[in-house]
């Protein structure tokens, strides 16, 4: 269904795009689930469309995390700038977290975070086309 | 473009019945703050407290900092489109209340905001605690939605300082300083020898509590532009995002572009300073491709010989930076970026997200994961139950007399990306 | 005053009891100075002494590493060192790791100020840089004389700063290997000056410094993808240590300087008669039951039954990856890549441990 993958821990973001996209959601995902999920994707062929560490709140910072990815072919794209992306967030994700843990947030601040990251995939999405990269 | 920027030398604030400056001295009506605030049905209650340097004082949770200005002639007003009406500024004639600062301070989205200590420790990595502060301190309605919240506190910081900044409309200045950038080409005519050096500023424009306004315009839905340097004097670019503290660039920081600033210093003299290209920093990674494309091809159609590059933020904009600088680079011009670091806590990691062999000259802003200790203060603006959840503290780092231990990203501005502060790092 | 107590550890070449064929003693301590201590002593001046010197052969400690440095520890913690100098190792490979772990043991559970000295290429380096300050040294003993007194000289700063990286100058002005710690400054002037500076020196082609150089990039652009795997002859190539029993070429378990092609020919699996494991860095207990799971020959036999690919050759390629510097990690691709084209390998599987 549709072009795009949406790998999410986000409960807002599956429910604005479980319509539209295919979501993989995972309630109990971590912020570093999501990325090794994004990038078991990008081995198996799909695009980034979002950068995996959208917004600047740090991976220790946040508990949620969504990635946006394309299953369309772009053929002048490098499948390697892709999987390098992936790798430099994991890395950096799990520097941030060997040095402080996850806090564990309140109800109320993880709202705040999760209407932050829906904030993050809507500015992209609005910009998406609806399926890009195919030429006639 | 040429714009005579008055500074008023501000030494002191105190509470006073009308809100004016005097010898030095701003005086400001709390009423009538208040009054201007409130008139935003979203915030429910506001309260006004003044900080001075040297003070046994730490105000928190400080979501802008902002400095009074005001357009005296030449067109437009301060903020154009964000809270005065659009049209053209950086022109003519504009004056600053130099030294005093207005500080929102609330818990608008209770984990995100930083520290100002006006004294002690803290305050050797803080520009706001050598300002003489209008701390307008509010609170929101209860289960305002996180948009709004973030939009009316926005608001707050610009009001109230367009309203202070008209106190020093018919003030004569201590000092008047003259800033000007001709038309393109006559200005590369003007001196023809001296390498032309252009700056880009890149827009923190990712999201909710992630955006920045150029005239009003939301700098995620604009592509690459070139600006006048003067018209950041005058409130074209406002600050809508806090991120990190650390390097949060505040509406102060975009009327004081260090970058800018500097440039301006050495203009005429050992380089030809011919503009700023503006672009941002979206998610979108197909966004980031166009508007690097187009960075490289507007620092080579307006002829630069060198650039330098600023972020805001960690991560995402990395990508950016590093993507402009390969880019810009490969065009054949000379780059050099300023950012701060983020090694970790032991400082043995990769300071950045990102990385490329073009860039091969950085200036350094610090390394935001130090920690240093943070004493009691004997009087607090703001709040600090939020400490240990703010960027920068931990579960457990708050203390009984009201001290706790942080990195300094939880010091508002204190590695800003820019350049702004003598801060750096450096490898041992 | 009482005098600042240093505890020095050196091996058994430079103590004096023989080369490589005592590099089997076990863990010894002695008082006050052995060998080069009376030089590390004379740098280190009157307020300070060596107390005792720590000895171990260097074989002895890369057999028994973890035994060796708990017997160490213990002895060392006798003496109530207050500052603790190893080596230095010069580019003995086996006595810079040595020195390494020892010194990062005893800042460890001492919590006091260490040092040792290295050459560049000693693998102890890259091992060892984040953890430690590591003084530069030629790659011999004829250095001592230079290197001795630098290792002193950090030492003392050390000491007296209360380990604290942050009163620390700069690798080039303390002459250590750089650790790639970022420390804070405030710096003259502020870091928008510092960019046009920089600027101005890079338009005009003239040297400038960057204040935080990039990772350095060593990358290889991946080759194509195989088309025509139906036709395709694969080779194994593996880091994991992998070799004949009674490792024949004697390929170290670690830092190693040589690599080994062995015939597989003929064989359906990795036979336990046949191969070992001689890699020093994880447990070898699976795979010296196992050899298959380093080199996967069982499954690769299916597959070319199957026919998913043309042959595979009948030899694979091994070495230790293990502490293996990049400078001979990069020599072993340049000898043995031309083997592998001369045979028409189409693509090779590199395994890693």
């Amino acid at each position: 269904m549709g072009y795009y993958i949406v790998v999410t821990n986000n409960v807002l973001c599956r429910d604005r795009y479980q319509d539209t996209c295919r979501v993989e959601y995972q309630e109990d995902w971590t912020y570093l689930d999501v990325l090794l999920r994004a990038r078991d994707l990008v081995h198996t062929g799909a695009q980034l469309i979002t950068h995996p560490m959208a917004g600047s709140l740090k991976p220790n910072q946040t508990p949620y995390r969504s990635v946006v990815l394309g299953t369309g072919t772009m053929e002048d794209k490098e499948p390697l700038e892709d999987v390098m992306l992936m790798e430099n967030s994991i890395d950096s994700c799990q520097k941030f977290l060997r040095g402080r843990p996850l806090p564990n947030w309140p109800e109320d601040i993880k709202k705040d975070f999760r209407t932050l990251d829906l904030s993050f995939i809507d500015g992209a999405m609005a910009r998406a086309p609806r399926r890009p990269g195919i030429t006639e | 473009m040429r714009l005579e920027l008055g500074k008023i030398h501000i030494k002191d604030v105190q509470f006073g019945p009308e809100t004016k400056v005097e010898a030095g001295v701003l005086y400001v009506n709390e009423d009538e703050i208040r009054k201007l605030v409130l008139e935003d049905e979203r915030i429910v209650s506001c309260r006004v407290e003044l900080a001075h340097p040297g003070e046994s004082c730490r105000i928190t949770p400080v979501k802008d900092v902002l400095e009074p200005r005001v357009k005296v002639s030449g067109g437009g007003e301060i903020f154009p489109g964000a809270l005065n009406k659009v049209g053209q500024v950086g022109s003519g004639r504009t004056h600053c209340l130099d030294g005093a600062c207005v500080v929102t301070v609330g818990k608008i989205v209770g984990f995100q905001e930083g520290v100002i200590d006006m004294s002690g420790p803290a305050a050797e990595y803080c520009p706001f605690s050598k300002t003489q502060n209008v701390c307008v301190v509010i609170e929101p309605k209860d289960g305002l939605e996180t948009h709004d919240y973030e939009q009316a506190g926005r608001m707050v910081g610009l009001k109230v300082a367009n309203y202070i900044g008209k106190a020093g409309k018919d003030v004569e200045p201590d000092e008047v300083v003259v800033y000007e950038t001709k038309p393109l080409l006559e200005q590369i005519q003007e001196y023809p020898d001296l390498p032309k050096v252009g700056y880009l500023h890149m827009l923190q424009s990712q999201g909710l509590l992630h955006d920045t306004f150029y005239y009003g315009v939301d700098a995620k839905t604009f592509i690459p532009t070139l600006m006048y340097p003067t018209e950041i004097m005058d409130g074209a670019i406002v600050s809508g995002n806090c991120v990190a503290p650390c390097d949060k660039v505040t509406t102060y920081h975009h009327f004081h572009n260090p970058v800018i600033e500097d440039l301006y210093k050495h203009h005429g003299k050992d380089l030809n300073f011919v503009g700023v290209i503006l672009t941002n920093e979206n998610v979108f990674l197909a966004d980031k491709e166009r508007c690097s494309d187009m960075v490289a091809k507007l620092a080579k159609y307006i002829g630069l010989d060198g650039i330098l590059i600023t972020e805001e933020g960690y991560g995402n904009p990395d990508t950016d930076l590093m993507m402009n600088c390969r880019k810009v680079q490969q065009a054949g011009v000379d780059v050099v970026l300023i950012t701060d670091e983020f090694p970790g806590r032991d400082g043995k990691s990769l300071s950045l997200a990102d990385a490329c062999e073009e860039a091969n000259a950085l200036a350094s802003c610090g390394n935001g994961n130090v920690v240093i200790h943070f004493p009691p203060m004997d009087r607090l603006i703001g709040m600090t139950d939020y400490i240990e959840m703010q960027i920068g503290g931990w579960a457990g780092c708050k203390n009984d007399d009201g001290s706790f231990d942080a990195e300094i990203q939880i010091i508002i501005a204190s590695t800003i990306a820019n350049g702004f502060n003598t801060l750096a790092a450096r490898g041992i | 005053m009482d005098k600042i107590r240093v505890v020095h550890y050196i091996n058994q070449f430079f103590a004096g009891i023989g080369g490589e064929e005592k590099a089997d003693i076990p863990p010894e301590i002695r008082p006050g100075t052995v060998g080069p201590g009376s030089a590390l002593q004379a740098g280190l001046g009157d307020e300070y002494e060596v107390v005792a010197t720590a000895i171990c052969g260097d074989s002895h400690f890369g057999a028994h590493m973890d035994e060796d440095t708990e017997t160490l520890l213990n002895m060392i913690a006798e003496y109530k060192p207050q500052l603790f100098v190893a080596g230095p190792a010069f580019n003995a490979g086996r006595y810079g790791v040595a020195c390494g772990n020892i010194a990062k043991s005893v800042e460890e559970k001492f919590n006091i100020p260490v040092i040792t000295g290295m050459y560049q290429e000693n693998p102890g380096v890259d091992m060892f840089r984040k953890d430690l300050f590591i003084i530069k040294t030629g790659d011999s003993a004829a250095d001592m004389r230079k290197s001795m007194p630098k290792m002193a000289a950090l030492a003392k700063k050390l000491y007296e700063c209360g380990g604290k990286v942050e009163g620390i100058g700069s690798p080039e002005e303390e002459g250590y290997h750089e650790r790639g710690i970022r420390v804070n400054y405030f710096a003259d002037t502020r870091g928008s000056e510092r960019g046009i500076q920089m600027l101005l020196k890079k338009m005009a082609k003239q040297p400038f410094q960057t204040e935080y150089p990039m990772p350095v990039f060593d990358r290889v652009p991946p080759a194509a993808p195989v088309t025509d795997m139906k036709h395709a002859k694969i080779a194994v190539v593996t880091s994991g240590g992998i070799v004949p029993q009674g490792n024949p070429d004697h390929i170290e378990s670690s830092s190693a300087t040589k690599w080994g092609k062995y015939s597989i020919e003929g064989m359906d699996h990795m036979d336990k008669k046949d191969f070992m494991t001689i890699h020093g860095g994880y447990d070898r207990a699976f795979v010296t039951e196992d050899p298959d799971l380093v080199v996967p020959l069982d499954v690769l036999r299916e597959l070319e039954k199957e026919g998913e690919f043309g042959e595979l050759a009948n030899y694979f390629i091994t070495t230790t990856g293990t502490g293996t510097s990049t400078g001979n990690a990069k020599r072993f691709g340049e000898e043995f890549v031309p083997k592998l084209l001369e045979d028409n390998i189409t693509a090779v599987i590199l395994t890693s441990t």
